[in-house]
């Protein structure tokens, strides 16, 4: 099965599927793509999880989704809202300041 | 041939209290990916059958799509996530259709009621009208 990422992750493909919708609609298939794609693949999703993330976000306002026929096949695409683009906000900037601190932690010497 | 196992999924997810149109969705557009991935698999030259597993693996375990929808509350159908008006407004939205079902039966069946209807008028006129003819043929003899 595939690889899935550990606790820590938790927020991650939040903060992803959002900045990604930020700059297109997209449906589930692509999604997974891109998160390989932008992440260099240092974040491999169990690709079938996406869809409840997506859901949940969709469910609290963030994004919203229309069904579109491409190539035979309806699609349900994604795209960021008004609460999105907030939430986005929000988190890249917690993303920023939890980075910011562990790279502080990581510069400073252990104490003994 | 190696498919998710999509129906052990929707009625896991149904047992979870998941919305029904959220477990839908999630079935359909799993289907979807999955044959997404199939194609991806095709066109990178492998044949059908590793096609598919590939696909299946790339996919994840449904457990692990099961566990994602249920740590996500607010995919819940109202009725777990409020219960108690559940309780109350179920029996009372029963009773409230009560009157309305035979009505919406009605407009559902309409042309087959007005067909029994006319037949019965008819039958009735029959009828009347052979014990009319009874009637006279006793009085008049």
């Amino acid at each position: 099965m595939a690889q899935t990422n550990p606790p820590f992750m938790s927020g991650v493909p939040e903060l992803l599927l959002l900045r990604l919708l930020e700059q297109q609609e997209m449906y589930g298939y692509e999604l997974v793509r891109s998160i390989r794609t932008v992440t260099g693949e240092a974040i491999s999703l169990g690709e079938g999880v996406i869809y409840p993330a997506l859901h949940g976000l969709e469910r609290n306002g963030a994004l919203k989704s229309r069904r579109k026929a491409v190539a035979g096949r309806t699609r349900v695409y994604y795209g960021l809202t008004a609460k999105g683009r907030k939430r986005l906000v929000k988190l890249a900037d917690d993303w920023r300041r939890i980075q910011g601190g562990i790279e502080s932690a990581l510069g400073t010497p252990a104490h003994a | 041939m190696p498919r998710p196992d999509v129906t052990a999924l929707r009625n896991k997810l149904l047992q979870a209290g998941i919305s029904p149109t959220y477990v839908r969705r999630t079935v359909r557009e799993l289907n979807d990916h999955f044959e997404d991935l199939v194609d991806e698999g095709l066109d990178a030259g492998r044949d059908r059958d590793a096609a598919e597993r590939q696909a299946l693996q790339s996919l994840g375990a449904m457990s692990n799509v099961a566990a994602a929808m249920r740590d996500q509350p607010q995919l819940k159908s109202w009725a777990w996530r409020w219960p108690r008006i559940a309780v109350v407004i179920y029996p009372l939205a029963c009773v409230a259709a009560l009157p309305v079902v035979p009505i919406v039966a009605g407009v559902q069946h309409a042309e087959s009621i007005t067909r029994w209807g006319l037949g019965l008028v008819l039958a009735a006129f029959v009828t009347a009208t052979m014990f009319l003819v009874l009637q006279l043929a006793i009085t008049l003899t």
